[in-house]
């Protein structure tokens, strides 16, 4: 029989007749209680020992009672002054008793309340009286004191004291008990038979070193078994954000389909947001309770004049031949208002015109994965703060059959096929029409996005004189689609569960 | 989105289908673009609907377009109004701020419950979008045989005599006054009140007369219209119960007012078409303004020319010139074939009077497409070659971000917008003080709480909420976010700096300053930068264990174990180090 070292040790210092401690154990083979335990535990599960548990009992002075090993008991010493004084004969004054005997603070009540108790006297009408037949020498308790002065810990059954004095003792303060489990191994008789045999060492070891490998030492070795079942500790490294992962995903598509991205601010001019999108100035969504509007600050400096002129006129006047305007007030102090954009439409007319960079001649295509602001009721569907997909493609001659089949191109990508087409009404595109897609696995019909041909109106005075066709969905709505998220705000924003983040499945 | 109430049997009873059952009802409804939400406690369709089509607000305009859709109505079809009778003087103290006003008398109305229900919907939909909510346009509807029309001429000799408005004898014809009057000057007994008030009594007392008060609490004078016995209408505000419309009025008077002539005009149409749908007939009315004279209802049509290739293109199909008529009269419009002055197709559209959405022949072109079918165009990819691109802002950003992850980071998205107290006081900050995120805030008009009143100046904040937050979770909690941060800024065109930030946090038993170092140095290294840490002064760190963040020279950050102080304030029982720089320093 091959056994490691350590049980080999504790195998041979265990005896078939008696049972051996742990720590008897230990010391016979000048290895560490913990190694003994772990090592009695294995030879258990090979039935080499019987490991017998039992709970032990210690006793040890507390400091008080330490003290009075030295300086004797309270009502010992308060006994020995009033003999001092001839209250054996006669009742002594207390205050003159006390004072003799150099008790102080507690200590005098500790005395007084034991006197009496024990039969050293008698305490009336604050005098002091002392019985001449006690026996200082015979009290148990200071007896016991001084047997247990030098026992530390020792085992209840160890010390010559007798339990009633040990528990007035414990009542006192002066000595503490303690509570311990000791394990004791004892041989089974198939470990005589195998030991008669004799048991070899097998040389195991736990950790691979460095000095295991250089020394060559790896090559004779045996590896101690792991339970490679067993369940690691928690491990947490770092994701990148669900809803990160999945715009990156979305911006790859479209970079795959050929858009480049664009980039703009975030507070922006109702300008950029709203007019340049022939939006009337007293439309509702405009004033509305939905726009974040600033308090400070409060208007963009300046606007290119030539474009505020030929937008206020298409605002007014229509565009075309056959074109007509609303009947709506338009202002120019009114489109300078900032805001946060309600939609990166605002980046889509930025890019347009001509304003980020430079004219653009089609054909284009552009995008872009971005956070957009709406007053809207919190809810677990809806933030005040979204990312909103937006995206454009400009050329000659698009029709919506083009939007359609990019929409389809788009989608199937992340696995929602059969979009379907609602006819809509948008103030800047038209046709426009709102996208539903099937939910993979619940069938339902899910609104996924708004869509349409910019108007003319919108276009000539950007300066754009070909056919842009465009769209703005809510990238939130994609994610939860594909993960069947319940709540937004699980994810998205300070309240979110670190718990949750770390445990979502990645996405690719 | 808007709704919309429609009762299902008046649907089938004035579309002329009994045989549909509810669900081919709402089939058809949503090829119209009015989608199904729900049902009233009546029973009733709950509709969704797009705002362009105003001339669906009701039943009546619904149905008519469902006729056309199953193809029982086709072309345009205008209502014959008879000569006026009545005439609306405009006196020359009617308000400046809303001038202009219109009306119609529609007489042999039969109006049962569902009818009068229906009208007062329509009034409320037509007030709550083009009206904007009365500010624009008003309707006031009145029964007929209540008002007791007198002679303009008569009217004028009163305005200069002593005797009270309105109680001149009437001759000649029938005539009602559109006046500007003093807030405390005349009385009337509003609707759903029982005793005589001043307009600006209804604006103090009266429920509806609160509500609107704010559309002529400004004006010198109050718009009123007069009829011989005095005054009935307050508008925009409140019509007087004299004339209120009932289920046995027969014949209508139906005026608007507002702050444009052809939003009025229209809105007047609408209501005209729903009410000619339930077999009334419409009759004009003269309005005089002091310097011109109108009849009103305005029921002529307009034309939009329409080229037949642009109508291919749109739509990516082919079609025939028959084709397109057939659709255009399937659409409740007509289409003539013309030829264009370059030789090209063209149509001649005809609009009717109902429509306000028609602002461009592209507008034509939509409804044809509808008719058609957009479901039955067969998608396809366009054939447009272009070359993708990221923007280098979001490509450094997703560089950094996966190295962050890479140091074990745990990636964060927390809201741009914050309140003062998160931003700053909760981390020993106070606004323009000149330390890292301390910026001048940019702050929101009507904030949707007080947890949102201001951008964020600086990502801190957040990701110390999201270690407040989760303190029941297991450390370490190691987090950071790219995140963006706005602050004013003058020299900014838009007086606002944003820029993206890169914070990190790390929380745990034995978080100290070089663990949050040792993570910028690697972030340094990987992307080439020169990075020195001098000594600082942050109140959100400790004293002596706070540096600069100087990236290539320039200072972009702050880098320390957060105070003790700022720990307690968000309830943390572990140490955190942080850092926090600009994003654009490792480009």
């Amino acid at each position: 029989m091959q056994l490691p070292s350590q049980q080999v040790a504790v195998l041979e210092a265990a005896r078939a007749d008696e049972a051996t401690s742990v720590d008897a154990l230990a010391a016979a083979t000048d290895l560490p209680p913990e190694t003994v335990t772990g090592a009695l535990f294995e030879l258990e599960t090979e039935g080499l020992v019987a490991v017998s548990e039992r709970v032990d009992e210690t006793v040890a002075l507390t400091d008080e009672g330490r003290d009075y090993v030295t300086e004797g008991l309270p009502e010992v010493r308060l006994y020995e002054a009033a003999l001092e004084a001839g209250a054996d004969a006669d009742p002594v004054s207390m205050g003159q008793v006390i004072g003799a005997s150099g008790l102080e603070g507690g200590a005098v009540d500790i005395a007084l309340s034991n006197y009496a108790r024990k039969g050293y006297g008698a305490i009336d009408s604050g005098e002091i009286t002392a019985d001449p037949d006690a026996d200082p020498d015979a009290d148990a308790e200071a007896n016991a004191l001084a047997a247990l002065a030098d026992a530390d810990d020792a085992p209840v059954d160890s010390v010559d004291v007798d339990s009633e004095t040990l528990e007035s003792l414990e009542r006192r303060g002066l000595l503490d008990r303690h509570e311990s489990t000791v394990r004791e191994a004892t041989l089974t008789e198939r470990a005589v038979t195998e030991l008669m045999a004799g048991i070899e060492t097998a040389e195991t070891v736990g950790q691979v070193t460095p000095e295991l490998l250089t020394s060559g030492e790896w090559e004779t070795v045996e590896f101690a078994e792991y339970n490679v079942e067993a369940d690691a500790e928690q491990f947490d490294g770092g994701n990148v954000h669900i809803l990160r992962q999945t715009a990156e995903r979305v911006k790859d598509t479209l970079v795959g389909m050929g858009f480049q991205e664009m980039d703009g601010p975030h507070v922006d001019a109702d300008f950029w947001i709203n007019d340049c999108l022939f939006m009337p100035q007293d439309h509702p969504a405009r004033t509305h309770w939905d726009r974040f509007a600033l308090e400070n600050p409060t208007h963009i400096d300046a606007l290119p004049a030539d474009l505020v002129d030929r937008v206020e006129r298409a605002h007014k006047e229509g565009v075309g031949p056959d074109g007509e305007g609303y009947h709506s007030p338009w202002d120019e102090d009114f489109a300078r208002a900032l805001a946060l954009r309600g939609h990166t439409t605002s980046l889509s007319t930025r890019y347009l015109s001509g304003e980020e960079v430079g004219e653009l001649e089609p054909p284009q295509r552009y995008f872009s994965v971005e956070k957009v602001y709406r007053n809207d009721t919190l809810d677990p569907t809806h933030l005040l703060e979204f990312f909103q997909i937006e995206g454009w493609v400009m050329a000659e001659d698009l029709s919506v059959r083009d939007l359609m089949g990019t929409f389809e191109e788009f989608y199937s990508q992340f696995g929602i096929e059969d979009i379907q087409f609602k006819p809509h009404y948008n103030p800047y595109t038209e046709p426009s029409f709102e996208l539903f897609g099937t939910h993979p696995t619940t069938g339902e019909l899910v609104e996924i996005g708004n869509s349409g041909i910019f108007r003319e109106e919108m276009l000539e005075p950007l300066g754009v004189d070909c056919d842009v066709m465009a769209w703005g969905l809510a990238l939130e709505r994609l994610l939860m689609l594909m993960y069947g998220f319940e709540d937004i705000r699980d994810i998205h924003g300070t309240l979110c569960d670190l718990e949750l983040l770390r445990n979502t499945e990645v996405t690719y | 989105m808007p709704t919309v109430d429609i009762d299902p049997d008046e649907l089938r009873d004035l579309t002329g289908h009994d045989e549909k059952s509810d669900d081919e009802l709402q089939e058809a409804l949503f090829g119209l673009g009015l989608e199904f939400e729900g049902r009233t406690e009546d029973g009733a369709f709950e509709l969704e609907f797009a705002p362009d089509r105003l001339d669906r607000l009701s039943v009546e305009g619904v149905a008519r377009s469902m006729r056309y859709q199953y193809g029982d109505a086709r072309g345009v079809h205008v209502p014959s109004p008879n000569s006026p009778e009545w005439t609306i003087e405009v006196d020359d103290s009617v308000p400046d701020e809303r001038p202009y006003v219109t009306g119609a008398v529609v007489r042999n109305v039969d109006l049962d419950e569902e009818a009068l229900e229906s009208l007062i919907q329509l009034q409320e939909k037509l007030h709550a979008t083009m009206g904007r909510k009365r500010a624009k346009g008003a309707i006031g509807i009145h029964d007929l045989t209540m008002l007791k029309g007198r002679d303009a001429r008569s009217a004028s000799e009163n305005e200069s005599g002593d005797e009270p408005r309105g109680s001149a004898a009437t001759e000649g014809t029938p005539t009602i006054q559109y006046v500007g009057v003093e807030p405390d000057g005349d009385r009337f007994v509003p609707l759903d009140s029982d005793r005589e008030m001043t307009p600006a009594d209804v604006l103090e007392d009266h429920q509806t007369g609160r509500t609107y008060a704010d559309l002529v609490s400004e004006y010198e004078r109050y718009p009123a219209i007069y009829d011989d016995l005095g005054l009935f209408s307050f508008p925009p505000v409140i019509n007087g119960r004299r004339t209120e419309v009932s289920t046995e009025s027969r014949d209508l008077f139906v005026e608007m007012t507002g702050t444009d002539q052809w939003t009025i005009d229209k809105m007047l149409t609408i209501v005209c078409y729903a009410l000619s749908a339930r077999g009334a007939t419409l009759e004009e009315v003269r309005v005089e303004y002091p310097d011109h004279e109108i009849v009103r209802p305005d029921l002529s049509t307009k034309t939009k020319t329409v080229a037949h290739d642009r109508i291919e293109t749109i739509l990516g199909i082919g079609l025939d010139p028959d084709d397109v008529i057939d659709l255009a009269e399937r659409s409740g419009l007509e289409a003539e074939k013309e030829e264009s002055e370059d030789g090209d197709l063209v149509y001649e559209v005809t609009i009717p009077p109902y429509r306000v959405d028609v602002l461009h022949p592209l507008d034509v072109i939509d409804d044809l497409g509808r008719a058609y079918g957009f479901n039955d165009l067969e998608p396809r990819y366009p054939d447009v070659g272009t070359v993708g691109g990221r923007h280098e802002r979001s490509r450094l950003e997703r560089a950094v971000r996966e190295q962050l992850v890479g140091l074990g980071f745990e990636d964060l998205l927390n809201f741009h917008m914050i309140s003062e107290e998160e931003n700053y006081d909760r981390l020993e900050v106070s606004p323009g003080d000149d330390i890292y995120g301390a910026g001048e805030p940019a702050t929101i008009k009507e904030p949707y709480s007080e947890d949102f009143t201001m951008l964020r100046t600086w990502v801190m904040p957040s990701l110390l909420m999201v270690l407040e937050r989760n303190t029941h979770r297991s450390y370490p909690q190691n987090l950071a976010e790219i995140g963006f941060a706005a602050a004013v800024d003058e020299s900014e065109p838009t007086g606002v700096a944003e820029g993206r930030r890169v914070g990190a946090v790390l929380a745990h038993h034995e978080a100290g300053y070089e663990d949050a170092k040792a993570r910028l140095q690697a972030l340094a290294r990987n992307f080439d930068v020169d990075l020195e840490t001098p000594p600082t002064d942050h109140p959100t760190f400790i004293s002596g264990r706070t540096a600069a963040v100087v990236i290539d020279g320039d200072d972009v950050g702050v880098i320390g174990e957060v105070h003790p102080k700022v720990l307690i304030e968000h309830d943390l029982e572990v140490p955190v180090s942080a850092f926090e720089f600009d994003l654009e320093a490792l480009r």
